[in-house]
């Protein structure tokens, strides 16, 4: 009899954690789709759902605040999706809020992002319909690089075209790298202008000018050691 | 008056495939009769509750040690095994996600199942085909009392019972065995591990999984039950009940797999 009674204990608290794990999974998904919290509904039209899923999370600030519940085309240009929004998140849902559809990562999943609206205006009612953005859509993004990688060709076209013109010597830049009889006379230039200053250094028009230079170079100096004197001293 | 014993057919030694196509739909009919006569006794007073309790025990309590066991060691080997492939592509992020599918749909039912169709199935098969060649049932309907209802009816019940809720236990032990390997490699904490696994399931998952193991349980104790209480007579005939219990019964369980998935599928 007693063990019997045992029995019974043990296969009651089998059953009952078994009953016990099975309630609390399905609580922790219904929290996930807003089963159990008090919730409001919001719609917005977009031109394209992007691949949207009803069941895909809603996202304000970057947090999960709902999930889209109904997807329905309304036009051949429009489509229709409803949310389920957390009550507790109206206060923040001002009106003017934008909803976008953006994705996960690059192989995740669908999402609503809402991005805030006005602070100063009064919050968003039950099944308002709000504005959508445009979203970033990959196709664009790929069609984008597509037109950068063009103009990218292009770019190495006439680079490669400059390059080959100097190579041959072809412009003034070109003679300045490759022709031998250009860089001999500005050699001889420069040979020039520095016996014309060295000349201009001994006319007796200049030559006060350059002499101040000088002692003014030589005070500078004397000082820089004095305060490096100084500073040795200090040290010690 | 006897209640039911479905007369198999002879075996014949030399079997050709006209025979044996026969021998199948004999059985397959013979089973169904027995389903019936089950339904038909379940809803009819008095109702077995003391020996169907003692049966959910010896099924439920009695298997959660190697269920268990199991499912811990199920939810480690499929949580290393799948990391390798993961890693290739730098998404051991996603570890969490996919045993909680792997487990909850898939692995935890099918696998429980069949390790309660080998130790449950095989256990029933062989004591009701002792009882029988010992010549027990018979002396049960001598004296009055109902032995299909008294012993077929409570295993049935109990099977269906208590099998899904050992899936239920099994999945979360595996869940917690695949917590401790997605640690050995990866940090990954409690609380962001449980919000993986409950972003990747969904109530279709939980429900479909639940239910089908219903049905899983259904099978492993009828066909238990069905083999052990028309088993033929003598030592031999025991073996033999238990060994086709099992493979019978893990046969079923795949096939409703099978119907399973495909019914699910209609609805994601």
């Amino acid at each position: 009899m007693k063990t019997g009674t045992g029995n019974k204990i043990k296969l009651g608290i089998f059953v009952t954690s078994g009953v016990l794990i099975f309630i609390v999974a399905i609580y922790f998904l219904g929290q996930r789709q807003q089963l159990f919290n008090s919730t409001f509904r919001i719609s917005s039209l977009f031109k394209d759902a992007n691949g949207l899923a009803v069941g895909n999370n809603v996202r304000f600030d970057g947090i999960n605040v709902g999930t889209v519940d109904k997807i329905q085309i309304t036009s051949d240009t429009s489509v229709k999706v409803e949310m389920v929004i957390d009550e507790s998140i109206r206060k923040f849902l001002k009106k003017g809020v934008k909803a976008i559809v953006g994705s996960e990562g690059l192989m995740g999943s669908k999402v609503v992002n809402i991005s805030p609206g006005m602070s100063d205006e009064k919050e968003i009612q039950n099944n308002e319909i709000v504005e959508s953005g445009a979203s970033t859509n990959i196709d664009e993004i790929l069609l984008n690089m597509q037109l950068a990688s063009y103009n990218a060709v292009d770019i190495t076209d006439n680079l490669g075209a400059i390059i080959t013109n100097i190579r041959a010597g072809k412009g003034s830049v070109g003679k300045l790298f490759m022709d031998t009889t250009f860089a001999n006379t500005l050699g001889q230039t420069m040979t020039n202008v520095e016996e014309g200053t060295e000349a201009a250094k001994h006319s007796f028009l200049l030559k006060g000018y350059f002499k101040d230079k000088e002692k003014a170079k030589a005070k500078e100096l004397a000082k820089e050691k004095e305060a490096a004197k100084k500073k040795k001293d200090k040290g010690n | 008056m006897r209640t039911i014993i479905h007369q198999r057919p002879a075996k014949v030694a030399d079997k050709n495939s006209s025979t044996m196509l026969k021998d199948f739909f004999i059985e397959v009919g013979l089973i169904t009769t027995f389903a019936g006569h089950f339904f038909k006794e379940l809803f009819k007073p008095p109702f077995e509750f003391k020996e169907t309790f003692k049966q959910c025990f010896m099924v439920g309590n009695k298997s959660l040690l190697l269920v268990g066991l199991s499912g811990f060691i199920m939810g480690i080997v499929l949580t290393i095994q799948s990391r390798p492939g993961l890693e290739l592509m730098g998404a051991t992020s996603w570890l969490p996600g996919m045993d909680a599918q792997g487990i909850v749909r898939e692995m935890g039912p099918a696998i429980t199942c069949l390790i309660c169709a080998g130790k449950v199935g095989s256990g029933i098969g062989a004591e009701l085909a002792s009882m029988r060649v010992s010549e027990q049932i018979d002396a049960m309907e001598v004296s009055g009392t109902k032995p299909f209802k008294y012993l077929v009816v409570t295993r049935v019940v109990a099977t269906t019972l208590m099998i899904p809720l050992l899936v239920i236990v099994s999945d979360f032990i595996s869940l917690i065995g695949a917590f401790f390997a997605c640690n050995l490699k990866d940090s990954v904490s409690m609380p962001l591990f449980i919000s993986e696994v409950f972003a990747s399931i969904g109530f279709l998952d939980l429900f479909s999984a639940t239910i089908k193991t219903v049905f899983f349980g259904f099978a492993i104790g009828l066909i238990g039950c069905y083999e052990g209480y028309n088993s033929s007579k003598g030592t031999e005939g025991v073996g033999k009940a238990a060994n086709s219990a099992v493979v019978i019964g893990s046969l079923l369980v795949f096939i409703l797999d099978m119907i399973a998935v495909q019914i699910t599928s209609f609805f994601q």
